[in-house]
């Protein structure tokens, strides 16, 4: 019974910041139809990032989101205005996936090339602490991730419903010719947008240098699972994202019990494939995911 | 931009006898080589190059024919080696008929797997065709009992031990260049046929191949059966050269991304475009390698490479460099031949320069984004 508990507290923990990760590539998807899949290598430089800075000042590994997310966020605008937008736009949603693969192995190559391959941890006084609810064991590390993925999409759900950005962002993702129509700027918003996108990587990495072990190629490793992620909630919706994120951070976690770490793994792409048999456009997608 | 078929009705008699020309001096080339070659090492590589030929020119059945981009052959050629080596291994069948066996295995399996991945477009197919290397990764890493694991699995040599290794390589090199001759010859069967016709137009546009009357699924399907097929038969022939399989090797998706770079960078829509692109990658992937291979440095040199085919020559390098000529050549004032792609781009252009000037809207652009 202890060990169900458990997994779901782990299995919520976990999606919380699988959800977090999601809606950055649902982000992206929205604004331009990019399937970004350096997500996760920018995810491991934001943790590499946090890792450097911790290691070689002594400070608190989250006091590094101060110069990442801004760095990010004009990485990410950077990144829509001088590259994705030269794309071609009727091979645009292709040629965007080999684009941001190139820049995920361009990535991988300088993380190796700069820190070497070796396995590296940031070390945390509170690394190891952990207090306990109704029987379950709860990692300090592990609930401060939550707690900034939480925050983090909370912003980020005040941000698109509350403000005027968000309102020209979302009119941007629904109908862009209508929202040129009533005077919005799309290109800068897109950029605005794809930087955003970026921006809840660097949280997501840093959250994640707390309680793992980092190496270049690690981006591999989370690519699948959030690829999986984005396909079953419906390509460009967060909020399937993010439902999505959670059932599966759960079910994963729940499959560790009897199956293992590694076959457990299998439960993503399982979802995945299933996804598409029954329901190709995603259980959030609306018709727009239909045609990706 | 064209293939062999678009030119054909107007080709002469001249130019048909300068591509047949041209075929000779290219198969004297392949044929000559290994005895060109001043040391094994340079012949292995001439091997490697071939081997990534195979695989390249397998991809272009699906990727140049019907435009879906799958970053994830190399589950099939993965698959077609491990089939080759554990059918040799448990059943010590014929070394040759494993691997036409463990094709027609990959094949078989390919068809639900297309059933799956081909009923979404674009963006989806590529996450799926990237999902399901991971998880044969994750599946060949952990079924350690049937597949060797992380250790590796070592595959019995084809040819007797009195074969060294010099004539091992020569003789791969020429059986690697046999099955890209039927690949090639198959290749350029489809392109000059009705089906090929229809995964053209599939290619062009989905929707209205489909009004037409092009049995858009069944068509997909088959090219992508026939494109398993052959790129197991590369992993397999590879498997028996190398001896050697690694589940990270072998499911990596850095191998699927070599066949994309090297068929965009060569040139999707024409025969030997894959080829080129396999000699000039497949080179700058050794010498990289050889040069890099402690670091990851060679990584960033493949990503940046791969960026800039995408970026500025996504329709091959001899269209990249024709046109490029053409900018310094006085404009022609007959008609000029051009592609509806051509087309819409000037169009685009236009409509970009006015947007420019006015900051208002450009609908042409969006239009196309928002219908794909």
């Amino acid at each position: 019974m202890s060990l169900l508990l458990q997994s779901i507290v782990l299995g919520v923990l976990l999606g919380g910041l699988y959800a977090l990760l999601a809606a950055g590539l649902t982000l992206y998807f929205g604004v331009m139809r990019v399937v970004m899949i350096a997500h996760s290598a920018f995810l491991i430089l934001a943790a590499y990032l946090a890792w450097y800075f911790t290691t070689s000042t002594g400070l608190d590994p989250l006091l590094s989101l101060v110069v990442t997310v801004p760095l990010f966020f004009g990485i990410g605008v950077l990144m829509q205005r001088l590259l994705l937008s030269r794309l071609r736009p009727a091979t645009l949603t292709m040629m965007s996936v080999l684009l941001t693969f190139s820049i995920a192995l361009v990535i991988e190559g300088m993380l190796g090339f700069v820190f070497t391959g070796t396995q590296r941890r940031i070390r945390l006084d509170y690394g190891a602490a952990s207090f306990e609810v109704f029987g379950a064991n709860v990692a300090v590390v592990k609930l401060i991730a939550f707690a900034l993925a939480a925050v983090s999409l909370l912003g980020l759900y005040v941000l698109l419903k509350k403000t005027q950005f968000g309102q020209a962002l979302r009119a941007t993702i629904q109908h862009p010719e209508a929202a040129r129509l009533v005077g919005i700027n799309t290109d800068r918003v897109a950029g605005y947008g794809f930087g955003l996108g970026l921006a809840t990587a660097a949280i997501g990495g840093t959250a994640l240098a707390l309680d793992s072990t980092i190496y270049p190629s690690l981006h591999w490793h989370w690519i699948g699972p959030l690829m999986a992620i984005i396909v079953v909630g419906g390509l460009g919706s967060i909020p399937g994202a993010a439902i999505a994120a959670l059932v599966l951070g759960l079910g994963q976690s729940l499959l560790q019990i009897p199956l293992g770490t590694t076959w457990a793994q299998t439960f993503f792409y399982a979802a995945l494939f299933l996804t598409l048999m029954v329901r190709p456009q995603g259980f959030f997608g609306g018709r727009l995911a239909q045609r990706f | 931009m064209r293939s062999a078929s678009d030119t054909a009705p107007t080709t002469g008699r001249g130019l048909l006898l300068a591509r047949l020309a041209g075929l000779v001096v290219l198969a004297a080339l392949v044929l000559s080589f290994p005895s060109l070659a001043p040391d094994p090492f340079i012949l292995s590589v001439g091997v490697v190059i071939m081997s990534y030929a195979v695989l390249a020119t397998s991809w272009n059945f699906v990727g140049g024919f019907t435009g879906y981009i799958s970053l994830g052959h190399a589950s099939y050629s993965g698959l077609g080696g491990y089939a080759t080596g554990l059918l040799v291994i448990h059943t010590g069948v014929n070394p040759w008929l494993a691997m036409l066996a463990g094709g027609l295995v990959v094949a078989a399996l390919a068809v639900p797997i297309g059933i799956a991945s081909l009923r979404v477009r674009g963006a989806s197919f590529v996450i799926v065709s990237i999902a399901l290397v991971l998880i044969l990764l994750l599946v060949f890493q952990s079924w350690g009992s049937f597949t060797g694991g992380s250790n590796g699995l070592r595959i019995p040599r084809p040819f007797d031990p009195s074969v060294l290794r010099p004539e091992q390589h020569e003789r791969f090199f020429y059986l690697h260049a046999a099955l890209l001759a039927v690949a090639l010859l198959t290749w350029w069967a489809i392109d000059r046929s009705r089906f090929g016709m229809g995964l053209k137009a599939i290619r062009e546009d989905e929707d209205k191949a489909q009004s037409l009357g092009v049995p858009t699924f069944r068509y997909k399907l088959v090219a992508f059966v026939v494109s398993a097929f052959f790129t197991a038969l590369g992993g397999g022939l590879y498997a028996l050269w190398f001896g050697f399989l690694d589940p990270i090797f072998q499911f990596s998706i850095l191998v699927g991304s070599y066949m994309v770079l090297m068929s965009l960078l060569g040139g999707i829509r024409s025969l030997f475009g894959p080829l080129l692109g396999a000699v000039i990658v497949g080179y700058a992937v050794e010498y990289f390698k050889n040069q890099y291979g402690d670091t990851q440095f060679h990584l960033v040199a493949m990503g940046l490479l791969l960026a800039v085919v995408v970026l500025f020559m996504p329709d091959g390098i001899i269209p990249a460099i024709s046109q490029l000529v053409a900018r310094f050549r006085p404009q022609a004032a007959s008609i000029r031949e051009m592609t509806q792609a051509d087309l819409a781009q000037q169009r685009r252009g236009a409509a970009e320069e006015t947007d420019d000037t006015t900051d208002g809207a450009s609908p042409s652009r969006e239009n196309e984004g928002a219908h794909r």
